[in-house]
């Protein structure tokens, strides 16, 4: 069954294009931060536009604009990637408890998420960020993912509901299995959909987090990520100067990685869907 | 007088796994003031049918082969705007299965109503006001309901709702598919009694009603038509279908009717062995034969052609082909 | 000599919904009966009637606001244990209306026979064989049924799947809950022919519930009507069919559509 289901998804076009970017980005990107190992060595003149030798030109500091390019990709897709991960296992498994029990646990679950959801995260990573002084990959995953986990709960949530009242739930529970068995057979399986799709949203709004977060300055302090070079390019002004170089590739690169993301998620609906209500 | 004709239809849907031959050679007529039932059971093809005769097709169904006249029109040639704008709501109206659900949620009737009507014609509102409300009252509906919201409406109601706007403009023949299976028995009557007053006042001329309760039909048919498998395996009066089913499927279908009547009583209930056949790989000749008892050989070679026989009756079995063995 | 299998009592069951202003929803007022060993009894209404509410309570999936539910002598109305559970869906056991909805679309359809192997007593049986015997006995070839995905057979297949699924376990009571409803009509009295079956082996009991008076009529030993979460007539079948006492009964009786009779004006 699986590996019919696997051969039918890579009929979309929507999902094959959209791979094909983000993973296309990604490797260059990996390719490329093999090959440009230290992007914030100072190599050339200041602000130089892009020429043969520096295809992306130069920053105000003389550093090599594609070198910080495909690094800051690949930190980027990690610190999406983390991040997502971090929030999905927080959302999914306090979504399926409180989906499955009524009652009191239910009520102090969802009473958390809505709380978390109302928090404003910037305040609170500013808090954070003011005690902090180093901020690895790492951390800033960890923060972003803390803070964005509370919708993946309530879809969960919302979807365990809805799905525990189908009739093969009731029969699992029939025949005896344990609450653990009927999660992982019955349940989780039959929302894989639902799964696929919010950890590719999450990572597409972590990614886009990310960069918010640098560019007020709380982001990365060692290492360069999209958000970064957007930070650096935007305190000394480029905009203003004209240093296009600078703060439109990695723009371009964050839209082209998130906008791919975001059609890869529509593409698994599309492949899901149908699938599911048939039969 | 004939108001639609069915020629030698085939309506398939190609599909990625295979082909499925819904409808597969149906030949039917029918005639004005006629109520013609349409019966069968899952995968018979009916609902495929009924939207092949209005002309609703869609890839991936295809309309392989043969035409479809309503009122000496070829609806089979006609696009699908023009058939929107001329044929639709206007000749013939189609209420599909679940229509009751249909209905937009956030919309009061009588601004349904006013959005359906004015693809057709231009009209002004204090028209379709008049129009939906004498139309109302004629069948007995709450002209209340007009300005209600759908889910302030039984499920029964909204049914009569929905089939009373798809017959603002007096169209000449009403499709209805499905229209009680949803509805409590009460609710089922009352529709049932809308549909025969829309006929009795005149305002459609024909109908075809399509389910799998032959004891619905029973009540509203004049003519009943067996469909099994894409193919149209009997038709005849309401009376010979019950009294006298010539059809091996159609005495099975009878006989597995279960209502409180003292003849139902005397003959037990009974079950037609094994399952309706996948339509993407159908069985050869008669495709009833790996359930019938009275199966010949002929039967797994060659399809039994529908034939006139006795009482008006179209049967396709060759139990009663004139030629046998053929 | 039939004895007392299943009492309920006053059973009761109040939906609140609403997180302010709590909105109550009667499902079930008050409903009693007594079920026999070897008995059909049939829980006749329309939807919103309550008789699917009284067949989840008697199955232990939802838990009733009031009212005792006896099972074989015992109190059974607050069991939640799981190994207490486990022992009451092993005598106790439920068919649904949807044949679809009943299986994981996403796993075979063996699954619904040999998870049921935790509920049986005797750990030592070979398992394959006795699937393959229970699935014979609701008359379908194992060969063309196991290794199958739900979507990959038909309703009726199907249900006949959850009989055989009642044969491994040998229930002393089915709580069948329309079962045939959803299935074509040629082919419901196979259905029903099984869970007679049932009964004339191993003496089991069936709460048939469904909504057509006329089927009910045909199967039941004792009928009983629901409208509006209350039991309104009760009794054999002929009683409840020659002889209704109640408006609703009445009523019901004249809506149905009639094979050899029509009705008056049409």
């Amino acid at each position: 069954m699986v590996p019919k289901m696997i051969k039918e998804l890579f009929t979309i076009k929507k999902l094959d294009l959209s791979l094909a970017i983000f993973i296309g980005a990604l490797l260059v990107s990996l390719i490329g931060s093999m090959r440009y190992s230290d992007p914030l060595k100072m190599v050339g003149f200041p602000e130089q536009p892009p020429s043969r030798e520096f295809p992306l030109g130069t920053d105000s500091w003389g550093r090599d604009l594609l070198a910080l390019l495909l690094n800051g990709i690949k930190n980027s897709v990690y610190i999406g990637a983390t991040a997502a991960a971090i929030a999905w296992i927080i959302g999914v498994a306090i979504g399926v408890i409180s989906g499955l029990r009524d009652g009191l646990t239910d009520e102090v679950l969802m009473l958390i998420t809505n709380i978390v959801l109302v928090l404003p995260s910037i305040l609170i990573m500013m808090l954070i960020a003011a005690y902090l002084k180093e901020r690895n990959t790492f951390f800033v995953s960890l923060v972003i993912g803390l803070t964005s986990w509370p919708w993946v709960a309530r879809a969960v949530r919302s979807q365990v509901m809805s799905l525990k009242e189908r009739e093969f739930i009731q029969m699992s529970k029939m025949a005896g299995l344990n609450e653990t068995k009927i999660i992982l057979e019955d349940i989780l399986p039959n929302m894989a959909s639902y799964l696929f799709m919010t950890f590719v949203l999450l990572m597409s709004g972590a990614m886009i987090a990310e960069a918010g977060l640098s560019m007020i300055g709380l982001g990365l302090t060692r290492g360069v990520s999209l958000g970064i070079i957007l930070y650096w390019a935007q305190t000394l002004d480029s905009v203003r100067r004209g240093i296009w170089w600078w703060f439109i590739p990695p723009g371009l690169c964050l839209v082209l990685l998130t906008t791919s993301l975001l059609l890869l998620s529509t593409a698994l609906d599309e492949y899901f869907n149908p699938r599911l209500k048939g039969g | 007088m004939i108001l639609l004709s069915a020629e030698n239809v085939r309506a398939y849907y190609f599909l990625p796994q295979g082909v499925v031959k819904a409808v597969d050679g149906i030949n039917l007529s029918l005639e004005k003031g006629i109520t013609l039932g349409l019966a069968g059971e899952s995968g018979c093809g009916k609902s495929t049918l009924v939207n092949t005769l209005l002309g609703s097709i869609k890839p991936p169904l295809r309309l392989v082969e043969g035409k479809i006249l309503l009122d000496g029109k070829e609806i089979s040639k006609m696009n699908i705007s023009k058939l929107k704008k001329d044929v639709w709501g206007v000749e013939v109206s189609l209420v599909p299965q679940s229509a009751l659900n249909a209905l937009m949620p956030t919309k009061k009737v009588i601004d349904f109503i006013k959005d359906a009507l004015v693809q057709h014609k231009k009209f002004s509102d204090s028209e379709i006001l008049s129009l939906a409300k004498k139309r109302f009252e004629e069948l007995n509906l709450d002209v209340k309901a007009l300005y209600m919201f759908p889910h302030e409406l039984s499920g029964g109601m909204r049914q009569r709702v929905v089939i009373a706007i798809s017959t603002l403009l007096n169209p000449k023949l009403l499709i209805v598919d499905e229209p009680t299976s949803a509805l409590d028995v009460s609710s089922q009557k009352q529709v049932l009694r809308t549909l025969l007053d829309l006929k009795k006042s005149g305002i459609i001329q024909s109908m075809i009603f399509v389910t799998h309760d032959i004891a619905v039909l029973r009540q509203i048919a004049d003519k009943i038509g067996i469909m099994y498998a894409g193919k149209l395996v009997e038709l005849s009066s309401t009376d010979n279908i019950l009294y006298n089913p010539k059809h091996p499927y159609t005495v099975g279908l009878i006989n597995a009717i279960v209502t409180p009547e003292p003849e139902v009583k005397r003959r037990k209930i009974m079950s037609i062995p094994g399952q309706p056949p996948n339509l993407l790989n159908p069985p050869s000749g008669c495709r009833f034969h790996t359930r019938c008892k009275f199966a010949m050989d002929i039967c797994l070679h060659k399809e039994p052609p529908l034939l006139e026989v006795e009482g008006d009756t179209l049967v396709a079995c060759h139990l009663f082909s004139s030629s046998k063995g053929g | 000599m039939s004895w007392l299998l299943l009492s309920v009592d006053n059973l009761t069951k109040i939906f609140t919904v609403g997180l302010l202003r709590k909105k109550e929803i009667v499902a079930v007022r008050d409903v009693s009966f007594q079920v026999d060993s070897g008995k059909f009894v049939s829980l006749v209404g329309e939807s919103g009637s309550g008789k699917t509410t009284t067949a989840k309570m008697i199955l232990k999936l939802i838990q009733p606001t009031s009212g005792k539910i006896f099972f074989e002598g015992k109190d059974v109305t607050m069991l939640n244990k799981y190994q207490d559970l486990k022992e009451y869906w092993s005598k106790v056991h439920g068919i649904f209306q949807d044949p679809y909805a009943s299986f994981n679309p996403l796993q075979k359809v063996d699954r619904v026979l040999y998870q049921v192997f935790g509920l049986i007593k005797d750990q030592n049986v070979d398992r394959d064989k006795t699937v393959r015997e229970a699935l014979k006995e609701v008359g379908l070839n194992p060969e063309e049924v196991l290794g199958k995905y739900p979507h990959e057979l038909s309703g009726g297949q199907r249900q006949r799947i959850m009989v055989a699924r009642c044969y491994l376990i040998k229930p002393k009571l089915i709580v069948a809950d329309e079962p045939v409803s959803m299935i074509d009509a040629s082919t419901r009295e196979g259905v029903i022919q099984l869970l007679s079956n049932l009964r004339d082996e191993y003496k089991t009991s069936v709460i048939f519930i469904t909504h057509d008076l006329g089927l009910a009529y045909y199967v039941s030993d004792e009928m009983l009507i629901m409208y509006k979460g209350q039991v309104v007539e009760r009794g054999s079948p002929d009683e409840v069919m020659d002889h209704p006492s109640s408006e609703y009964t009445k009523r019901l009786k004249a809506d149905i559509p009639l094979l050899y009779r029509k009705w008056e004006g049409f």
